[in-house]
């Protein structure tokens, strides 16, 4: 078995004034150089656990182990490790595409000459070359998503963290972000934790995947082995079985 | 250093670009002082020269009244417009609002005064204890309802020191024919100096050599400038939120190192910011007030002193906003309490009306107002000339509120995030 980069033992989440806890006693393995995709229904506890897991949230019992650093006690170390997509377009929209790649860049120390090599390579890759002069604001949706991830990957972490990354993009760009990631997990060994609502794609895109509900993780294994011993044809299948059709929010 | 240096060049290409921001920042406190400073100075103007209208009801027709109007006249204080009406239509117009003051002096009064003046001066004379009329003489000033207590006062206390004087002419008239009648035949004329032996002489007090004049410009560049200073706290607030809603501080949490930092890039640039603001007042102040016919502002010699006064009051007023920024759960939610809150610290800190006229319940509730401090430390350079150790304690307060709200906005984000 691959040694986990990720190590959530055990833990939970409970918000002040809220009668059930938003993650419920989770226990994850995420492997190294592993595609992971954690799938649910809205108001899951998906967020708050990418929360915890980028020390962003304390949990209220149970530890994260990212690197094998403590995402409370050592979270300046776990932090160095994680790269983060969030579900919002974190950019600053009245900074052109390259000044704002520029200072989440320099934030992570990267040496300047460095930093615009990556920033380049990135824009290039991801068909931004030319609009990189550009204020953000005047991007389109797949453009924003795309300078969005670049922000998260250019000090080449250890754990990529996305959340939705592909959410309200048309096909090319869903392509675009897809086929990169798959490229920055092979050629950079780069482990992904991945969240969407979009069934096929994770299916397509995981290689690992759990499914949580109401903060508890329900079933979690290798895509192929899930379908399989749920005896269904697609995640989307397994998924329905799993959750059902009642509505979460 | 490095990463305060990139967030500083960050929020100023945000900021230079953030037009309805830059407008806020320096052209709204531009405008105030330009208004504020021309009303209260033709204000000022307007009592001293010859404009508030005064209704004169002359049924004397004597020395006293012509005395009276003469004596009006010489003040400049007012525009004397006489009329032959009764009391009862003076009362109309004034009441009305057509003059601000109505005054009649009614028939025989000069004629009356005489009579008491002999009447007093003889029974000095002949040390006799005769009954003579002891009720005084009046005249009738009537006062527009919309005129404020305070400006009552001081016109019917110059329209009295007016009067006095006329009696006292009036005495001293008597006295002297009283003289020459007693006085030996072949004997120097005798007169009676009615000059009044004592003057007050008036000067600004102040205990160090300034030659600052205190004026509408001196007290509204200082005062606006705080007012404007503090106003900062809606863009930062704002700004604090945005990157909050927008998901960017979400991932600059996510980052390694602390996000003081950020915060203090923030801090850095929106001070920088409420120095140039301070600059372009005091630019305003000496330049551009002149061509409108106001006096300059005079910045006096303690150009250190005026600098620390206002780091320390960007620095309170930043503060201020990071913490409205931290606290805030949205942007209207921001701009509505900053917006507010300003006002209401400026209101109660004197920024509009002076603390010294307060009743005293709020003249305490001012003295928590950093705009108070702030502006109070501006004043002690501004009018009263006062070096670093005059003001030090206002200094302090300000920096200690900047202390007080950052270590409030950190500690609030902390808990928010690990509760």
């Amino acid at each position: 078995m691959s040694q986990c980069l990720a190590n959530i033992q055990e833990v939970s989440k409970q918000y002040k004034n809220v009668a059930r806890p938003a993650v419920n006693s989770v226990s994850l393995c995420i492997e190294q150089q592993s595609i992971f995709g954690l799938l649910g229904p809205n108001g899951a506890g998906k967020t708050t656990l990418i929360s915890m897991l980028c020390g962003l949230f304390k949990p209220s019992s149970g530890k994260i182990l990212i690197n094998g650093f403590d995402t409370v006690s050592q979270s300046n170390d776990a932090k160095t490790c994680i790269g983060v997509v969030p579900q919002e377009i974190a950019l600053y929209a009245k900074l052109t595409a390259w000044e704002n790649l520029m200072f989440l860049g320099q934030m992570y120390g990267i040496e300047t000459n460095e930093l615009k090599k990556r920033i380049k390579e990135n824009l290039s890759i991801l068909g931004l070359e030319e609009n990189m002069h550009q204020q953000v604001q005047t991007f389109s949706g797949g453009m924003k998503r795309r300078v969005n991830l670049i922000a998260g990957i250019l000090h080449l972490p250890k754990l990529l963290i996305l959340d939705e990354p592909t959410v309200g993009v048309d096909l090319q760009s869903k392509m675009a972000i897809i086929d990169h990631l798959k490229k920055l997990n092979k050629d950079n060994e780069m482990t992904i934790f991945y969240t969407s609502h979009h069934l096929h794609e994770a299916e397509d895109f995981c290689s690992h995947i759990a499914i949580i509900d109401e903060g508890k993780i329900i079933t979690h294994g290798k895509t192929l082995d899930l379908i399989d011993s749920n005896d269904c044809k697609t995640i989307e299948d397994v998924y329905l079985k799993i959750t059902g059709n009642r509505f979460r929010d | 250093m490095k990463k305060l240096a990139y967030c500083i060049y960050k929020e100023f290409k945000i900021l230079i670009r953030d037009k309805a921001a830059l407008a806020i920042m320096f052209l709204m406190p531009m405008a105030l002082v330009f208004i504020v400073t021309i009303i209260q100075d033709s204000t000022f103007r307007s009592v001293n020269e010859t404009s508030v209208p005064l209704l004169f009801v002359d049924k004397d027709k004597d020395s006293l009244s012509e005395n009276l109007e003469k004596a009006l006249e010489q003040t400049h204080f007012f525009e004397v417009i006489k009329k032959e009406i009764s009391v009862e239509e003076t009362k109309k117009l004034v009441a009305s609002g057509k003059y601000l003051i109505g005054i009649v002096v009614a028939e025989n009064t000069s004629k009356k005064l005489r009579v008491k003046a002999s009447d007093k001066i003889s029974k000095l004379f002949s040390q006799t204890n005769a009954v003579t009329d002891t009720s005084a003489l009046n005249i009738q000033l009537f006062f527009d309802p919309i005129t404020k207590q305070s400006f009552k006062t001081s016109i019917s206390g110059a329209i009295d020191r007016i009067v006095s004087a006329i009696e006292m002419q009036s005495m001293g008239n008597v006295l002297t024919e009283q003289l020459k009648e007693s006085a030996t035949p072949g004997s120097s004329s005798v007169t009676f100096d009615t000059r009044p032996l004592v003057t007050t002489v008036q000067e600004y007090a102040t205990t160090s050599e300034t030659t600052l004049v205190p004026n509408a410009t001196q007290h509204n560049v200082p005062a606006w400038t705080m007012f404007a200073m503090f106003f900062i706290c809606i863009p930062l607030s704002g700004n604090i939120i945005r990157e909050r809603e927008d998901g960017s501080a979400f991932r600059l949490l996510t980052m390694p190192g602390s996000y003081l930092t950020v915060l203090m890039g923030k801090i850095s640039m929106y001070l920088m910011i409420s120095l140039l603001q301070f600059v372009l007042m005091l630019c305003v102040g000496i330049y551009v007030l002149p061509m409108l016919g106001l006096s300059a502002l005079q910045v006096g010699h303690n150009l250190i002193t005026l600098f620390i006064v206002s780091l320390s009051a960007g620095l309170a007023a930043t503060g201020f906003g990071l913490l409205i920024g931290t606290v805030a759960n949205s942007q209207d939610q921001a701009a509505l309490f900053g917006a507010v809150s300003v006002v209401i610290l400026a209101a109660i800190g004197g920024v509009w009306i002076p603390t010294f006229v307060m009743p005293a319940v709020m003249k305490n509730i001012s003295a928590i107002s950093p705009l108070n401090w702030g502006l109070e430390a501006f004043y002690g350079v501004f009018l009263r000339g006062l070096a670093l150790s005059g003001i030090i304690f206002q200094v302090i307060k300000l920096l200690l509120f900047f202390v007080a709200c950052v270590s409030g906005a950190y500690f609030y984000q902390v808990k928010k995030r690990m509760s």
